[in-house]
């Protein structure tokens, strides 16, 4: 072969320069939702380069059937585990991915991971290692999106940078603060079980059980004293076991401590029907207001503590349930206080309403003890 | 260690004169546009992939070797790096830098390495780089034609037209005459000689030159016929060319080009029909559905801009001039792209990138952005008739 011919043979590259052709560049995408201590997202490789790292296609034909990738499924996780690591603040996460599907992008198709990662501790710091398609194709590029809450990222993962971190909580207290806060508050407002027992223990605290019916209080200041002692009580009560729970001094297994929950509603709720404990309902919001807290605490570990602000936020996450408990008895008990004396409130809603709670809470009790999710 | 970490959009898509551009990347950049939701075929028989030649999975002995042996690794790579000149899929440069890989780390890199890896790079428009790899082959092997005739490209796209023609003018000592006239006279047509270099080059005898050679004459004398104002015989140059090399698909798109200037979108359709999957296609694609006003438009639109977010976000800069176009023809965000095709024109110097530029300008209402362009034009004495609208308006 001579010089000019070894020319001519390259010739056509040249046009490339003033060309710029291309489908796109091989690429695999990796959306990662961090919440608490998990992440939970997907991961997508075009089937071509699934082909390329692995190799699929069984019969060689030069097309991989669906068949032939899901065959492959086991193969591909390994090399997924071989080459996609996630940690938080450089302790391994467990990564799992789930079922894989086909996902249609516009340079072709590709193989569409869902995956779960269980980190030791909530995420404050994400260390990503990238090394897919390492060895067959140096250009190919990991596209992650990343959010944790209302903050999304994103970054271009390489070979080349095989480690790459990211902050996902600003490290400011008071965001942290802030965030938990909010989540207490959202908690106890949608953690309607709290509520009804707290309720259930606020209904008769306008009344007076006297020579076996309910009379109402002629004076407010009892009420308000009633109100106050039971509030306090469960506040007290669950403050503790939330903070043992959420600092991992004690663990209960959330079947039990929900099937309690479930069942101290029904125990409230019929002391207002058939009164047992008539001036002391403080000592109920107390007793079961301890294992309301390890409910609160099941919470607080799915979204974990932030690294280097854990007291911080348990303390806000704390203060939101109480100032979204003190917002529902603010709104609520001046309304009982105020029919308190008529015969709809002492012969309707106390009987009446406190048996529907019960009946709800039967229900809940059975599904969380006998059928748990 | 930190990663190359960009919030949101890129600075280019967020600046303030891309506001419209800031929406689509919000709207479908973040999550990475897929066309449908996952899903699970039904059957298993059903195809999800069809391989290329040459993108099959390799066996471990079989990658050993080309890390072993230059003699396998060069021919193997110069195939990826013609597949991906032939089939415009950039992954093949991945395929081929792979190959390389091993050979560019060595103390002392063989220099037909180097020029490979040039080709790579100027393929991905890294034209710095590229010229870089070309002068250490060159200091080596001072009279290897073919790392001359790269770098006169290079330099060429780059608008440095005395340096590359210097090029030449080194490879003629080694090369084909034919492919030194080509060499030298494209250059001829940008610096003030147009009539003469297209003279030249025509009266090259056709079946003396290698087929490729054949095909760079075609699409040289059909652009230089259409910077000369005669449409009849640039469109002329560029049928006959796809006759001998339907696959280059430069030549391809410089025929798309002159059709969609002339309006006629319907044979634009038919001369990409079957080329959809290629990026700089789709676009022609969009713009004749544009003049057409049908419903075609619709999908080519969403399919080019999930893909120009897949390169934004990668960072990839290889469709810059085809960014600018999509949004000034297809997306009509004159100020959006005219911020694209200014970052372009800081890196590429084409007549077609002055030529977007120049549009862009105009129809943003900034005649002055076009300025340096236009001073590069006189300066050169680059004659392109298309221009001339553009050059009188301001």
């Amino acid at each position: 072969m001579n010089r000019s011919t070894r020319i001519t043979a390259f010739l056509g590259l040249l046009l490339l320069a003033a060309a710029a052709q291309a489908h796109i560049a091989s690429n695999g995408f990796l959306v990662a939702h961090v919440e608490g201590r998990t992440v939970n997202g997907s991961y997508e490789l075009a089937v071509r380069d699934v082909e390329l790292a692995i190799g699929v296609d069984a019969n060689r034909d030069g097309r991989v059937t669906w068949g032939e990738l899901r065959a492959a499924q086991p193969q591909i996780t390994r090399y997924l585990a071989q080459h996609l690591a996630l940690a938080a603040q450089g302790a391994a996460c467990d990564l799992t991915f789930q079922t894989m599907q086909i996902n249609d992008r516009v340079d072709g198709n590709y193989a569409w991971l869902p995956f779960t990662a269980r980190c030791p501790s909530a995420v404050s710091e994400l260390t990503i290692r990238y090394t897919i398609m390492e060895g067959v194709d140096p250009s190919h590029r990991g596209l992650l999106t990343l959010t944790a809450g209302a903050a999304v990222q994103t970054a271009v993962l390489d070979g080349r940078t095989a480690h790459a971190a990211f902050a996902v909580f600003s490290p400011s207290k008071w965001r942290a603060f802030v965030e938990y806060l909010q989540a207490g508050v959202w908690h106890i407002l949608s953690g309607i079980d709290h509520l009804l027992f707290l309720l259930s223990l606020l209904l008769p605290a306008v009344l007076l059980w006297r020579d076996g019916r309910w009379e109402p209080v002629t004076q407010a200041r009892p009420a308000l004293i009633s109100i106050l002692k039971v509030v306090t009580a469960f506040t007290l009560a669950h403050s503790i076991t939330l903070t043992l729970a959420a600092l991992d001094v004690v663990r209960l297994p959330s079947r039990l401590t929900e099937s309690v929950i479930a069942a101290s509603i029904i125990v409230a709720a019929l002391n207002n029907i058939f009164p047992i404990v008539t001036d002391s309902r403080a000592r109920i919001a107390f007793a079961f207001g301890l294992l309301h807290g390890f409910g609160f605490a099941s919470v607080l570990s799915d979204m974990g503590l932030p690294h280097g602000a854990r007291v911080v936020s348990l303390l806000a996450f704390n203060l939101g349930i109480e100032a979204g408990q003190l917002a529902v008895v603010l709104t609520v008990m001046p309304i009982v206080y105020g029919i308190r004396a008529g015969a709809f409130y002492r012969r309707g809603v106390m009987p009446w309403g406190s048996a529907a709670i019960a009946l709800i809470a039967t229900v809940w009790l059975v599904q969380r003890a006998i059928f748990p999710s | 260690m930190q990663g190359r970490l960009r919030v949101g959009c890129s600075r280019f898509f967020c600046s303030r004169r891309a506001l419209g551009v800031a929406l689509i990347c919000f709207s479908v950049g973040l999550l990475n546009v897929s066309r449908a939701a996952p899903h699970i075929p039904a059957n298993d028989a059903d195809v999800v992939a069809e391989l290329p030649m040459g993108a099959r999975h390799s066996s471990a002995p079989s990658q050993a070797l080309t890390a072993t042996r230059l003699d396998v690794a060069l021919p193997l790579a110069q195939f990826d790096i013609a597949q991906a000149r032939t089939t415009g899929d950039l992954r093949f440069l991945g395929y081929a830098e792979a190959i390389l890989q091993p050979w560019l780390t060595q103390a002392k890199v063989a220099p037909q390495v180097l020029v490979l890896n040039a080709t790579i790079l100027q393929s991905r428009h890294a034209f710095d780089a590229s010229l870089t790899e070309l002068d250490r082959a060159l200091e080596v092997r001072p009279d290897d034609a073919q790392a001359w005739l790269t770098r006169a490209t290079v330099l060429r796209v780059l608008g440095r037209y005395d340096a590359a023609m210097q090029s030449c003018k080194h490879m003629a000592a080694a090369a084909d005459a034919a492919i030194t006239t080509l060499c030298e006279q494209s250059l001829r047509g940008l610096t003030g000689h147009l009539e003469d270099a297209y003279a030249s080059i025509a009266s090259l005898p056709q079946r003396d030159l290698p087929p490729e050679a054949q095909a760079w004459r075609y699409s040289e004398l059909g652009e230089m016929a259409e910077r000369l104002g005669n449409d009849t015989a640039a469109e002329h140059w560029f049928r006959e060319g796809l006759q001998i090399a339907p696959q280059d698909f430069y030549m391809r798109t410089a025929c798309a080009d002159l059709l969609l200037r002339q309006q006629r979108a319907a044979e634009t359709l038919q001369l990409l029909s079957g080329y959809e999957s290629m990026e700089p296609m789709l676009l022609r694609i969009a713009i004749a559905h544009e003049q057409l006003h049908d419903n075609g438009a619709a999908s080519a639109d969403a399919a080019l801009s999930s893909a120009f977010m897949v390169e934004q976000q990668r960072g990839d800069s290889v469709h810059r001039r085809e960014q600018a176009r999509y949004l000034l023809d297809v997306s009509h965000q004159p100020e959006a792209a005219l911020a694209a095709a200014r970052q372009n024109w800081g890196v590429q110097r084409e007549p077609d990138d002055i030529l977007i530029l120049l549009r862009a300008a105009h129809d943003a209402h900034q005649p002055q952005a076009a300025g340096p362009a236009l001073e590069f034009v006189e300066q050169q004495g680059l004659q392109d008739v298309r221009l001339e609208p553009y050059r009188k308006a301001s």
